[in-house]
């Protein structure tokens, strides 16, 4: 909030030490309120619209404009210090990381198919990576854990009995 | 900018020490107000990340068991979900408006802001306590304690995946609900200290950061709302 003012170099006030902010209108406030509840009924209406993979992506896109309208309207970081503006997008950031890095893994893992031997795509049938070592535990052993997503657990060095 | 309002002006300074708000540590009251925001808002950010990893594995199983999601989305009560929103929304106006009236000096406007913010609070927790009894009843429950009761739910038969939907709905709601819990506890706090006439004008830092806290589980619940109760 202090940024706004040092914007401000010939502000009588800038270099007393005290806190001044800008007092925003209550009305500012229940304008953003009243785009929020909008907002929210928009989502609930278009939920109960057959859009396919839209609906997810528009539920994530409105919900993202609400958050956005919180974080700047009633978390003051329109006009707040900017180190806490790169604070709060900086952790926005590494979720992104967290999330890429993750479906990176978990969407293309195949499931082990006992018929073929192989690891595939469910949805398409192709074969999918993760063979070697994985099949070689699963025959000597015999204890195919056909888990969905558990035909990997063994432990690489089992392979070396 | 306002870490070096301090130096090289002592008189200004000397006014300052003896303000009862002010920490010793401080040069001025502007840097004990940026130093207590940066704190916030690196709490905040830990949060958000705290969360996200409820977000992943909400993603990583949706995108597994679409069918499950889809099905199990359509168990909860998209209506008490919409007014529970509502309620949310609303308590992160009356918060912000405490924090107005803090800026302004109204101490009686703060307290009565801060009150009605415990009390959507609570009445989030009311709606939020007969979707869960419901949950319970119809034996929706997550992980290995999923065992649907037949008469009490929407659909008949559950996709492979239901159970790991119910354990996410159940641990996101759940720590959200426990957040919310906490807010109580915190905004209470708040409203002690503000009827003790410790804040002003000059100073309203502990108002500020709390409805910060506020607005942040209102944030999260912006996106569990859609997550959970809107799946088409």
């Amino acid at each position: 909030m202090s940024s706004a003012h040092d914007s401000h170099a010939h502000d009588s006030h800038a270099n007393d030490g005290l806190v001044h902010v800008h007092v925003h209108p209550a009305s500012t406030y229940i304008k953003i309120f009243v785009a929020l509840v909008f907002l929210t009924l928009v989502t609930v209406g278009l939920s109960r619209v057959h859009l396919g993979n839209w609906n997810f992506f528009i539920a994530v896109v409105v919900a993202t404009i609400k958050a956005s309208l919180v974080a700047a309207f009633f978390m003051h970081l329109k006009d707040d210090n900017k180190f806490n503006v790169l604070i709060f997008v900086g952790s926005l950031i590494f979720m992104g990381v967290f999330f890429v890095y993750t479906m990176n893994d978990t969407q293309h893992r195949g499931q082990w198919d006992e018929s073929y031997g192989t690891k595939v795509y469910a949805p398409t049938g192709e074969a999918a990576p993760g063979r070697g070592q994985y099949e070689a535990i699963k025959l000597e052993g015999g204890h195919g854990h056909g888990g969905e997503h558990g035909a990997d657990h063994g432990a690489p060095s089992e392979a070396h009995h | 900018m306002t870490m070096q309002a301090g130096h090289g002006d002592d008189n200004e300074l000397h006014g300052h020490h003896g303000l009862p708000y002010l920490a010793h540590h401080f040069e001025t009251p502007v840097q004990q107000f940026d130093a207590a925001k940066l704190g916030m808002w690196l709490f905040l950010g830990q949060e958000l990340l705290f969360f996200s990893g409820l977000f992943v594995a909400y993603l990583v199983f949706r995108l597994w068991y679409p069918d499950a999601w889809s099905v199990c989305s359509h168990e909860l009560d998209w209506k008490m979900g919409t007014v529970n929103t509502l309620v949310l929304l609303f308590s992160s106006l009356t918060a912000v408006l405490a924090v107005r009236s803090a800026q302004l000096g109204k101490k009686a406007e703060v307290s009565l802001y801060l009150l009605l913010t415990i009390a959507c609070a609570f009445g989030f927790l009311i709606i939020k306590y007969f979707e869960y009894a419901h949950k319970f009843e119809a034996g929706l429950l997550p992980g290995s304690y999923f065992a649907p009761v037949a008469g009490h739910t929407i659909s008949s038969v559950f996709p492979p995946g239901s159970a790991a939907y119910f354990s996410i709905y159940f641990m996101a709601t759940g720590v959200h609900g426990l957040h919310v819990i906490i807010g109580i506890g915190v905004i209470f706090w708040i409203w002690l200290r503000n009827q003790k006439g410790e804040f002003s004008a000059e100073f309203f830092t502990p108002v500020d950061l709390v409805a910060l806290y506020w607005h942040l589980v209102d944030l999260i619940w912006i996106y569990l709302f859609p997550f959970l109760y809107l799946i088409d």
